[in-house]
């Protein structure tokens, strides 16, 4: 089926999450849709899925206009999404499963005929499920290969894959791309969305690349990598004026470190952090970056590993003797994992602040909480909400409540979602502590601010760890490549 | 935020808890109880207030209470009953007896009967607390000079209790002559001096029917007291006396003596005896109680608090009120004479004409002077209550240490 | 034009919330066939018709207020302490326990009594402990825990009575033998009311709200409260937080249960908890986290609670209605505050 989009428009408060997004996918073709994390990919897919409503703009099926408004009206048109999460009901048997939302199957399915259904889909894909399991007992690959036999059954013409091969075998994502290919063959389309440079090039037949909510551009096989790079990050910006205050005492050493959660393994990692530095850890979200970070921060428990500050080591202790350490984390959902909703300024500063006495000391609390505002340009009032401030000035609220004398610092994705200005104003305070002997860790997913302020760079990939990468040498296109997964 | 969520689902549900409860326990106002037909209002009034353990309709020991008022608001002119029932902490919390009563006072009463030995700490408090208010304590013995808890400054309180002794004889007799299985069970309450000689007197009465009336062995006669812990039941806090009735008849006691109450062991007998078994209920307290189901009843001893309330509240109204203990027994002319009997028993369908004639028999030794409470008598751990020939006094009988000897059950609470 | 006067209007809101749960409460009644306003004239005429009843309102206020001050510290720890009925059961059985232990001795009679009250503040803490322990170390949701521990104490309460703590030669629910007078909170001559219990409350609430208010651990048990994951970043050691919570407020309700025994009952009864743990959740809920507010609603639940005794006396009715209406009270100012914020932000 043939899938049209036309001048898609959606924003989230400020955000212009999807711009004029115009795109044709024609019947029997794989889709690629390339992007970095927040470029809007997903919230065309949800668009267009009903799971989202848009603003404004026109969605044609096979040249007809259609209004999608929940996922059940996306189904009916023949739309199937396959989700990150196969949406599941984990203590359900699997032909229970299947059978959810078909409305045509009414009070009493008709179970044999059900089943009869079941194993032949099962046998034009070659799958091997046996129905009368249990859903937990599945592999995330086999959860998708039902969850596919489910969508086509439910009859979508049109499947769309956001980011599928997170979590399955190198055998399983081959039998995965066998069968979207038998699938387009008989006439259906398929959006693949992904951020894998080679999956990409492998199995789409076109692909559209967005950044920052707009269709940056389109490419056909055969690919260049380069290319794809350049439209996913844009072009490489001259970089300006970078101070490094970098020095050749070691801050904190890491050595065999390895680190393992349910999706995720990485191992053995070693990194010397100097005294004054900036590392940036890239990668796609989901690669091990983040529990790298957390990890640093005490609040995860290496499995193997050990993580020396000052020659002291430290491995295993809780996150709040980190902290007494002197190493310090902000994390990057800000209301959710950073501060407070419901109280103020001053509440918080009081907490982040060793106690004195039993009662608190107002007059003193909004003195420092003044001072703190002034400060780090906060626009808002000691007496402000912390919900009520916008999210740069949160941000700053963040940075300001972490203790002035710090060993490490650890953030993650520091800048997201704020203005230029509060991205140089909250740089030039952390280089400030930089100059004082801090050393910074940071996530982020914008390359320039990568390059722009860090002193080494560590890419992770699925777990996989590059070397430290001197900023000096490095480029974006090769930061990209890396970021996709070429050459580590 | 998801917490104002679960404030509000569990608000809803305690709200709807509530209104559960309040719809399922409210008694609706009967016929209008504050518009009595008091006749022209010649004479003051006299209000006297009841504090009553059950509920006043419980088909028991409270509702024969209430009928006991309703007698004296007949035959007394110029009284008139308010009351307050389910005094028991579980059903109202929160509360004591003894503040319940002042707020009878407080609706006019110049009398309070508190109706249950459990509220003996109370009665005395109040009593001690409103020295102006003359206090009747049905089956208490604070005021018995020859008793065991006398306190002699309380002079506004008097006790009153019935002779039920003599019902329970009754009612163990006619379950002797009735039982085919020779076992007795007894579905007692909780455990203090008043159920204990209760229990006692039962057995007493089984026994001596039993071996005189039908010539059996005494040994062969099994009698077992089950204890649930309270006049009623109160679930989660007494055993179940449905259950307790149950197992007893399922183990072959195929009649059950209720001490309790309320009418479960007759409600069992009549599930039982439907599903084809030959089981016996004796019900206690109130008349009516055989009505639950007269197929299975074999009569009923009940307390008749009418005469005694009425002499006690006459008196009172006179203004000639003196401490008094009266442990009223039946009258033997009539034992089921409304007016002068403070103890009856009234037959159920369900006995014999066999056994009936027998119990009339023996209803007419009680009354030609036999007593069943002598000697050669042992308690239950063998050691002697009363020599050969011994008769016992009423305190002895009163204060009945522990069970007698061949009863089966507790007769002290175990530890 | 509400935007304006958003104060107005949230009074006006709350006046709203009030007379709905009395036309709820009103239209329950007229289903059983009573008078509303007759009932609603004696309950006010049962609570503060004269400086007797009034008193037996704060017999009832005193335990209530002490059980709500526990509360608002696990509320403002974002803790649902349903297990507070059983802290109060444990305290008044540590209560009995010590006053029972020392009954006999020579110690004197007021040093007895603070050794009981002491005992029960350790009761209610102790089981509160286990609540929070199975909350922080064993992920049990508190409201579970809390329920079983409520049972546990029930439980343990009858055993009590009908076992080890039983009247001689007596099996009866109706509960221990009371302590000798000397061991009684001293009262007000005619009264049920005990002057002492009444300032303890009083000053366990003033020390909830300066603690809430004013003071390090308030604002982090808040932080706590509203976001467990933030104040754990910020450096609070979150699980110590929420188990010092709980037994500050097992320790209260502890408390609760040492005036029950030894101002109200002076004894071991089995239900002796008389439900004020639950009727303090309500209250908790209703006043959204402030002490100084608590104060004159838990008055008013405590006379609701006297006042309805007036109902089965005077009307025949059934005195549960006091839950209905003070439900209906807490689900309508719950609802309405829903409105009022759905309202302010269309507006």
């Amino acid at each position: 089926m043939k899938v049209e989009l036309r001048n898609i428009h959606k924003t989230f408060g400020k955000v212009h999450a999807n711009d004029d997004i115009s795109l044709v996918v024609p019947a029997g073709t794989i889709q690629g849709i390339l992007g970095e994390n927040g470029a809007g990919k997903s919230t065309l897919m949800k668009v267009l899925t009903g799971f989202i409503h848009l603003d404004k703009g026109e969605i044609l099926l096979d040249d007809r206009p259609v209004k999608i408004n929940s996922p059940a009206d996306a189904i009916r048109h023949g739309i199937g999404m396959l989700h990150q999460d196969p949406l599941d009901f984990p203590p359900m048997r699997i032909l229970d499963n299947f059978l959810i939302g078909r409305r045509e199957v009414g009070v009493f399915p008709n179970r044999r005929k059900i089943r009869q259904e079941f194993i032949e889909l099962q046998e034009r894909f070659g799958f091997n499920i046996d129905p009368d399991g249990y859903i937990e007992s599945l592999t995330v690959g086999e959860r998708q290969q039902l969850e596919i036999m489910r969508l086509l059954w439910m009859g979508a013409r049109v499947l769309i894959l956001d980011e599928p091969t997170t979590g399955i075998s190198a055998s399983q994502r081959e039998k995965l791309f066998e069968t979207l290919r038998i699938l387009v063959k008989d006439g259906m389309s398929v959006i693949f969305v992904s951020h894998k440079l080679e999956e990409v090039e492998a199995l789409c037949d076109r692909v559209a690349v967005m950044r920052r909510g707009k269709l940056a551009g389109e490419a056909f096989p055969p690919f260049s990598m380069d290319h794809l790079v350049r439209l996913m990050f844009g072009k490489a910006v001259p970089v300006g004026d970078r101070t490094f205050y970098g020095t050749d005492q070691v801050a904190v050493k890491v050595s065999g470190l390895t680190i393992e959660d349910v999706r995720l393994q990485i191992r053995n990692v070693n990194l010397d952090i100097y005294k004054g530095e900036v590392i940036g850890l890239a990668g796609m979200e989901g690669s091990g970056q983040r529990q790298f970070l957390r990890t640093l921060g005490g609040l995860m428990r290496p499995v193997g590993g050990r993580i020396y500050l000052q020659g002291k080591e430290i491995t295993g202790r809780s996150y709040h003797y980190f902290m007494h350490q002197g190493i310090s984390f902000v994390p990057a959902a800000r209301l959710e994992e950073g501060l407070i909703d419901g109280l103020t300024l001053t509440d918080h500063f009081v907490l982040a602040r060793e106690q004195s006495g039993m009662f608190i000391n107002r007059a003193d609390a909004l003195n420092i909480t003044q001072r703190h505002i002034e400060d780090f340009n906060i626009r808002g009032t000691p007496e402000h909400r912390i919900e009520a401030l916008s999210g740069g000035n949160q941000q700053r609220a963040l940075l300001a409540l972490t203790r002035s004398k710090l060993n490490l610092l650890l953030m993650e994705h520091p800048t997201r979602g704020l203005d230029i200005e509060s991205t140089i104003y909250i740089w030039g305070k952390l280089k400030e502590r930089c100059k004082h002997g801090t050393c910074i860790v940071f996530i982020s997913s914008d390359l320039e601010e990568l390059l722009q302020y860090s002193d080494r760079i560590l890419v992770f990939f699925g777990g996989k760890v590059s070397q430290p990468l001197d900023t000096v040498t490095t480029t974006v296109d090769q930061l990209g490549q890396l970021i996709g997964g070429k050459g580590l | 935020m998801s917490s104002k969520r679960s404030w509000l689902l569990v608000s809803l549900l305690v709200v709807f808890a509530m209104v559960l409860s309040a719809c399922q326990t409210t008694t609706p106002a009967p016929t209008q109880a504050s518009a009595e037909p008091t006749a022209p209002a010649v004479e003051e009034e006299f209000v006297f207030g009841m504090v009553m353990v059950g509920p006043y309709n419980d088909k028991g020991y409270s509702e024969a209470h209430y009928n006991g008022g309703k007698y004296v608001e007949e035959k007394v002119a110029g009284t008139r009953m308010i009351y307050v029932d389910k005094v028991n902490s579980a059903d109202r919390p929160g509360t004591t007896p003894a503040q319940l009563a002042e707020e009878l006072v407080a609706q006019g009463a110049k009398l309070i009967i508190f109706n249950s030995d459990d509220m003996k700490d109370s009665a005395a408090e109040f009593a001690a607390a409103n020295p102006g208010i003359p206090v009747i304590h049905a089956s208490g013995d604070n005021v018995w000079a020859e008793g065991k808890n006398y306190k002699p400054e309380l002079t506004n309180m008097v006790n009153i209790m019935g002779r039920m002794e003599y019902g329970k004889m009754m009612a163990g007799c006619a379950a002797a002559l009735t039982t085919k299985t020779g076992q007795i069970g007894y579905l007692g309450p909780l455990i203090n001096d008043e159920t204990r000689r209760l229990a006692a007197s039962a057995f007493l009465g089984a026994r001596y029917c039993w071996e005189n009336y039908l010539g059996k062995d005494p040994a062969e006669l099994k009698f077992k007291v089950t204890w649930i812990g309270f006049w009623f039941n109160i679930p989660g806090v007494t055993s179940d006396p449905t259950q307790v009735a149950d197992d007893f008849y399922n183990s072959n006691y195929d009649v059950v003596l209720s001490g309790i109450d309320t009418t479960e062991a007759l409600v069992e007998a009549g599930k039982m005896a439907s599903s084809g078994k030959e089981t016996f209920a004796i019900p206690y307290d109130y008349e009516g109680a055989c009505k639950e189901n007269e197929a299975v009843c074999l009569g009923v001893p009940y307390f008749n608090w009418g005469p005694l309330y009425a002499k006690y509240i006459t008196l009172a109204k006179e203004g000639k009120w003196a401490p008094a203990f009266e442990w009223g027994g039946p009258d033997w002319a009539d034992i089921n004479n409304p007016d002068t009997s403070t103890v009856g028993f009234f037959k159920g369908a369900a006995l014999s004409a066999d056994a009936s004639t027998n119990l009339d028999k023996f209803i007419a030794e009680l009354a030609g002077g036999l007593t069943l409470w002598k000697g050669p008598l042992n308690l239950q751990d063998g050691s002697a209550y009363l020599a050969d020939g011994e008769v016992a006094t009423d305190p002895q009988i009163w204060y009945l240490p522990q069970l007698l000897e061949g009863m089966e059950g507790q007769s002290v609470p175990s530890n | 034009m509400f935007k304006s006067k958003p104060r107005w209007f949230g009074l006006g809101m709350q006046i709203l919330a009030v007379v709905l749960a009395l036309l709820f409460t009103s239209i329950i009644l007229l289903m059983v066939k009573a008078q509303p306003f007759e009932a609603y004239k004696n309950i006010i005429l049962g609570s503060v018709g004269s400086f007797k009843k009034f008193s037996d309102v704060l017999v009832a206020w005193i335990p209530l207020l002490l059980a709500t001050s526990g509360l608002l510290i696990t509320f403002s720890a974002g803790l649902w302490n349903i297990g507070i009925e059983g802290q109060i059961t444990m305290g008044a059985i540590f209560t009995t326990w010590a006053l029972r232990l020392l009954q006999d001795t020579t110690v004197p009679p007021a040093l007895i009594i603070i050794l009981a009250f002491l005992a029960g503040m350790l009761g209610g803490a102790l089981w509160a402990s286990l609540v929070g322990m199975l909350k922080v170390y064993g992920s049990v949701n508190e409201i579970f825990g809390g329920l079983g521990m409520n049972f546990i104490a029930t439980a343990m309460t009858i055993w009590l009575i009908f076992g080890p703590w039983k009247r001689p030669g007596v099996g009866s629910m109706s509960g221990t033998e009371p302590f000798r007078e000397a061991l009684w909170l001293p009262m007000v001559p005619g009264l049920r009311l005990s002057l002492w219990s009444l300032v303890l409350a009083i000053v366990v609430i003033v020390i909830v709200f300066f603690l809430l208010k004013g003071t390090y651990f308030g604002l982090r048990l808040k932080a706590v409260g509203r976001n467990m994951r933030s104040a754990f970043h910020l450096g609070i050691p979150t699980s110590r937080y929420m188990l010092a919570a709980f037994l500050l407020c097992g320790a209260m309700a502890g408390l609760a249960g040492a005036v029950q025994v030894t101002g109200v009952y002076h004894r071991l009864i089995p239900s002796i908890s008389s439900g004020y743990g639950f009727l303090g959740l309500l209250v908790a809920m209703l006043v959204n986290y402030q002490p100084l507010v608590a104060v004159p609603v838990s008055l008013f639940f405590a006379m609701l609670n006297i006042g309805s005794i007036q109902l089965p006396i005077v009307m025949k009715l059934d005195s549960t209605l006091s839950g209905v209406l003070q439900g209906a009270l807490v689900l309508f100012v719950l609802l309405v505050d829903g409105a009022r914020k759905v309202l302010l932000k269309k507006s």
